[in-house]
């Protein structure tokens, strides 16, 4: 028995094997469980003992509180590393051919840096800085290197030349008429504007490719149900939709998020509904099903990975339609004015624009910049996410 | 009764519903197979040949039920089922038609498929050891290392480096993905591999690369192959025994040498006689197949061949050289099919030609778009078909349509032809062969 | 056989095209030529070059990111400095291309009839009745059952071979000198592909037209070619006479290719290794990775020089320079006999 040597495959005794059916769980869902936990435990302990107006690390003395955004925000985090960053890493190979692929599209690589400022100044930006404070007194302060006149500040904090308020490296970007720092108020909009595009694409991708393969493994009048239920989907006036809640309950961000990315996901559905469909038609799906593996087997591991990836794109693309929905409602005041957001920065300078620009013009090049980086970024990834593609000219 | 085989296939069918209108009613059916039967012995290998959109394919994956057969049955004798009776039902226990599911999961691990396209029949986002090993973790080989150790040594086997576990499916080559195809197929050792044109996408030079491991895997590990190729030349170097499919059902079936030196069916003939010869003094001239492949759908009475056969038989009363014959059945049938525009002729004799549309003009050009010569050898049919011409051109199709098929009518329509032998293991299914027996053969070609 | 004229002449025939890892050497400094009605086969297996080498004489290769370089003279015209006018004017009318894939290069949106009416439209001033009795008359010569009743037929409703038959009838409808024919029965059934090889060669004797050939099938190529140039890799390896290079083929290439052929060689294994990287080609002969018969003379400077190993029939393999021994190369010809090679070639 011993001296066999198990190596080669027609020395395998089946018998032996076929029987014994464990859960086989990956190094990725095993992290994934890991981490969620003490998150999961955290919002208990945050949702059964700490108080409505406590701060939840108030017991160790810390005056950070999280809300339920938060929690989510943190478990997309989770996927999003686990999911994506984590494999990248177990597959070098790959990640080296998609970097080569995608660092051909320079605007697409200088993107991806400027979502990094925002990606980490959103994270960790408001722990080192502390939040944009009122204060009338020093409102309107210019940006460093800049200056206004006098006239318009109440309390100039840098020098005054000739009549002129000069900027100084306290307020790098100004402040608000109410004084607060703006460019305190650009990192913490990056915080939101992070929590958005991930909670939205989570919500968005969960939702659409759920239906979307279920659509297209059922078939029949199961599909045919579900995709009419997607025409209905897509075919809803979210915004409408938005406003009459908005009156009716009020709204924060939460709610923006939930409403509109439950309105979004159509197209995806769609998408990953006729995607499925032609991989499943792919010879490797035949040959993974003659091989004996279950429908969920070859749908988890085969066609959603080989939808993912051209999904990636499509989500990348629609973030930037959420976070100007966001900063639109924001400016027409309808937002929850609570929310630093960018919108809201730009909405409490529009009345200032004559004499200080900066409070428009600093978050709006910030939100442009963001918008224009998710488009570059989706459309180099639309490329180097095709190996296939790329190989036959090879 | 002599050894058993593997795989006994008993009148397979696969229809594909054709459905129509808001209710999705059921209007009819595609017979891509329709009734074929074969056996496999162990460490064989089976050609299955035939055109486009003849079945083949169909037949292959409804065999290894990644398709619900229609009807008919697969049994299969290998993974230590062999020696398997009849139920009292009538039922095969080693029918995999009728496997469950935990059946069918142990019959996967004996019988595996290569395809066609090497770009597709790999996942891109796999590498190409763990798309091998994969195979074995389905069967509950939980161990990662073993899993490695065993596609590695496997992947060495096929001619490529362990090294290449980790690789990606776009850096190889349409053969080297083809080396890792047949690895995916052993690693799980099966008993029989069907291959699905695993060739045809390759140049000769890797084809032959490839035939050869073929070849040698299979008589390495005893294998038995169930071999479908369009191509021939790939069949005759790779098969024992061949058989020939023409819209759903096998024509000839038997040895390949015999088949390729005798071929008894009237279409392997045509096929075999279209194959280029890579030989430039060759003047052979082969035999020219008329019109198209009918549909699936409805396909032809009788012989499924008949409306293109070219040795189509004709009535004990007539006889007419096969060309003339052929074309007067050709214009039958477009008669009958409406698809003959005589407006049309006269139109073109108008503008095209000076001569004006007499009717001996318009008559003298559907003769010739039909391949028949001014006047035919044989008085009756001439006058008959001048009798259907003028009904013709007094644009009443129906009628010399009708005029026609008085006499104008083979028995290959109307009877189908059964299987008959001409040697141990080779045989075919024309009447050709069934009227041999009794009178000699009568090669009335020109 | 030598009254012929040349019609087609291609000279240093040079196709590149930039891709992001550098510049792709597709085709590399390729001689042909084509005499008025004959047929020359371009074979050659895939990443041979030989696609582009025939879409390069018309210049329909995309450029950018293509380049064409070298000269094509049709008729004592250089294709190559011809202004895209100038050169639509012969495409399609005096050049006439026909493609593998016939489902591609029809319009699905039109009848077949209406898409050769327009195809004649295009070059020649002519009233539709015309047109129509005329393309009618075409689909006629190309084989089509009933044409007068399938010209108002969508290409849907035509099986492959008679989809290649329509392509073939709209290539006819400039009388063209020129047919230029890439793979063009690949994609069909050996029974259909027979019927077109046919029809093609009563065609060309009805039209007096060259025919420039492409093919990876050596079957096909025995079948219709007068003249073949053995491509690989972006060079020429070989070209003669069709009997010299199925009896004698001098260059190794062209002996394992014709080996691989089970109805030849029967020899079993194929040729081992794969085709050069385009973008890094190695420095010799391209074939050197493959070859069996490689020297270090072969692994220098560039692919050998074309060597006339025997009169019109031309090999570029180092071992047919001069002063060397070139019998270990003419030793694995198959079937060649002593005097096989003092028979002249075929004339008749
Ligand atoms: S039965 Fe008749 S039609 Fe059929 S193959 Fe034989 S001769 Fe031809
Ligand atoms: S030149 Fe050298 S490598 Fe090239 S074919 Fe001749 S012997 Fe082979």
């Amino acid at each position: 028995m011993a001296t066999k040597k198990p190596e080669q495959f027609d020395r395998v005794d089946w018998s032996e094997l076929s029987e014994s059916r464990r859960f086989d769980l990956s190094i990725n869902s095993i992290g994934m469980l890991v981490a969620t936990l003490p998150l999961a435990l955290l919002w208990l302990y945050d949702y059964q003992f700490v108080g409505e107006r406590e701060a939840t690390f108030q017991a160790i003395g810390l005056s950070r509180n999280l809300d339920p955004l938060d929690y989510f925000f943190v478990f997309t985090l989770f996927l999003f590393f686990f999911y994506l960053i984590l494999p990248l890493y177990q597959n070098p190979r790959m990640t080296r051919y998609y970097w080569k692929e995608f660092r051909r599209n320079r605007p697409a690589v200088v993107s991806l840096g400027w979502l990094g400022i925002v990606f980490v100044g959103g994270l960790i930006g408001p722990l080192l800085i502390s939040a944009p404070e009122q204060s009338i007194l020093t409102g309107h302060q210019p940006p460093v290197f800049l200056s206004i006149d006098e006239a318009n500040v109440a309390n100039c904090v840098g020098e005054v030349v000739n009549g002129r308020c000069q900027g100084t490296w306290q307020h790098p970007l100004g402040t608000t008429r109410g004084g607060k720092d703006v460019f305190a108020g650009i990192v913490y909009g990056m915080t939101i504007s992070m929590q958005i595009a991930f909670i939205t694409t989570t919500i968005v991708a969960a939702i659409g490719i759920t239906f979307g393969t279920v659509s297209a493994y059922a078939g029949g009048w199961v599909d045919e149900v579900m995709m009419r239920f997607v025409d209905i989907i897509l075919s809803f006036p979210t915004f409408l939709m938005f406003l009459l809640i908005l009156y009716i309950y009020g709204a924060g961000l939460g709610m923006f998020i939930l409403v509109f990315s439950a309105f979004a996901w159509g197209g995806t559905a769609r998408y990953v509904r006729s995607k499925s469909l032609s991989v499943s038609e792919e010879e490797f799906i035949k040959a993974t099903r003659i091989s004996g593996a279950s429908t969920y087997r070859v749908v988890r591991k085969h066609v959603v990975p080989n939808v993912a990836s051209s999904i990636i794109t499509q989500l990348t693309l629609l973030i930037p339609g959420f976070l100007l929905a966001e900063a639109q409602l924001a400016f027409l005041g309808i937002g929850d004015s609570a929310v630093p957001s960018w919108g809201q920065l730009i909405s409490a300078g529009r009345s200032d624009l004559a004499f200080a620009p900066w409070i428009v013009l600093s978050p709006g090049i910030v939100l442009f910049l963001t918008i224009l980086a998710f488009n570059f970024i989706g459309d180099a990834l639309l490329d180097a996410l095709n190996p296939e593609a790329e190989a036959e000219s090879a | 009764m002599t050894e058993e085989p593997l795989l006994s296939v008993r009148d397979l069918k696969k229809h594909y519903p054709i459905r129509k209108g808001l209710l999705n009613r059921q209007v009819g059916a595609a017979r891509a197979v329709d009734g074929i039967s074969f056996d496999i012995a162990p460490g064989e290998t089976l050609g299955l040949v035939g055109e486009s959109g003849c079945g083949k394919s169909t037949a292959a994956t409804s065999i290894v039920r990644l398709e619900e057969p229609t009807g008919g049955e697969v049994i299969f004798n290998g993974g230590g089922r062999s020696g398997a009776t009849r139920n009292a039902d009538g039922t095969h226990p080693n029918d995999v038609t009728r496997f469950d599911d935990r059946e069918l999961k142990a019959f996967r691990r004996d019988a595996q498929m290569i395809f066609q396209d090497p770009s597709s029949s790999f996942d891109p986002r796999m590498s190409v050891g763990g798309a091998v090993a994969e195979m074995l973790q389905i069967h509950g080989m939980s161990d990662r290392h073993r899993r490695r150790a065993i596609v590695e040594d496997l992947l060495e086997r096929v001619g490529l480096s362990p090294e290449d576990y980790d690789r990606y499916p776009h850096e190889f080559s349409g053969g080297q993905k083809q080396r890792i195809a047949l690895a995916r197929a052993l690693v799980l050792n099966p008993e029989l591999i069907v291959a699905d044109e695993p060739v045809s996408a390759l140049d000769v030079s890797i084809q032959a690369e490839i035939l050869d491991l073929i070849a040698d895997l299979q008589s390495e590990f005893d294998l038995s192959l169930l071999f479908i190729s369009h191509d021939m030349s790939v069949i005759r170097e790779i098969c024992d025994r061949v058989a020939v499919m023409y819209l759903g059902e096998i024509v000839e079936i038997g040895p390949t040498d015999r088949v390729f030196a005798d071929p008894q069916h009237p279409y392997t003939e045509a096929l075999l006689s279209a194959i280029p010869t890579p030989d430039p003094r060759s003047t052979a001239e082969g035999i020219e197949l008329t019109g198209t492949v009918p549909s699936p759908t409805n396909p032809p009475s009788g012989c499924r061949f008949h409306t293109r056969c070219h040795r189509v038989i004709q009535p004990d009363d007539v006889d007419l050289d096969q060309s003339s014959w052929r074309g007067l059945l050709n214009l039958r049938d477009a008669l009958a099919a409406d698809s003959v525009d005589v407006d049309q002729i006269r139109e073109n004799f108008r503008t095209g030609t000076d001569t004006g549309a007499t009717p001996d003009a318009v008559k003298g050009q559907i003769r010739r778009e039909f391949d028949l010569e001014e006047t035919i050898s044989s008085d009756e049919m001439e006058s008959l078909l001048d009798a259907a011409l003028d009904e013709a051109l007094g644009d009443d199709l129906d009628a010399a349509a009708a005029t026609l098929s008085e006499r104008v009518t083979t028995p290959c329509e109307e009877r189908v032809p059964q299987r008959t032998s001409h040697e141990p293991g080779h045989e075919s299914a024309c009447h050709l062969h069934e009227r041999d027996r009794s009178a000699p053969p009568n090669p009335a070609d020109d | 056989m030598s009254t012929r004229q040349p019609l087609l002449e291609v000279e240093d025939l040079t196709t590149t095209f930039s891709t992001d890892n550098g510049e792709l050497t597709a085709v590399d400094g390729v001689d042909f030529s084509v005499d008025e009605g004959e047929t020359v086969c371009i074979v050659g297996e895939s990443g041979s070059g030989k696609t582009v080498a025939t879409e390069s004489v018309t210049r329909i290769v995309k450029e950018p990111p293509g380049r064409v370089r070298g000269s094509v003279r049709f008729k004592s015209r250089d294709l190559l400095e011809m202004s895209e006018p100038e050169l639509r004017e012969i495409r399609g009318y005096e050049i006439a291309h026909i493609f593998q894939n016939p489902q591609e290069a029809m319009n699905h949106c039109y009848t077949v009839g209406w898409q050769i009416v327009e195809a004649l439209q295009i070059h020649r001033d002519v009233s539709d009745e015309e047109a129509r009795a005329k393309a009618i008359d075409l689909m006629d010569k190309v084989g089509i059952a009933n044409a007068s009743s399938r010209f108002d037929d969508y290409p849907h409703e035509f099986s492959g071979g008679q989809k290649q038959r329509v392509m073939i009838a709209m290539a006819l409808v400039g009388d063209p000198d020129l047919l230029i024919a890439d793979e063009p029965t690949t994609a069909l059934d050996v029974t259909v592909q027979a019927q077109i090889l046919r029809l093609l060669d009563d065609l060309q004797e009805e039209f007096d037209m060259g025919i420039l050939f492409v093919t990876h099938d050596l079957g096909v190529v025995a079948e219709i070619a007068d003249r073949i140039v053995v491509m690989y890799a972006g060079k020429v390896m070989e070209r003669g006479d069709v009997l010299d290079i199925f009896e004698r083929p001098a260059h190794p290439y062209t002996q394992q290719l014709l080996n691989c052929l089970p109805e030849i060689g029967g020899k079993k294994g194929g040729i081992p290794g794969t085709l050069p990287d385009p973008l890094d080609p190695p420095d010799g002969c391209r074939f050197a990775p493959r070859c069996e018969h490689a020297v270090d003379a072969c692994v220098t400077g560039d692919q050998p020089e074309e060597i006339e190993v025997n009169p019109g029939q031309r090999a570029s393999c180092v071992h047919y320079r001069p002063g060397r021994d070139d019998s270990v190369v003419r030793d694995g010809i198959p079937d060649s006999t002593a005097d096989g090679e003092e028979v002249s070639s075929a004339d008749d």
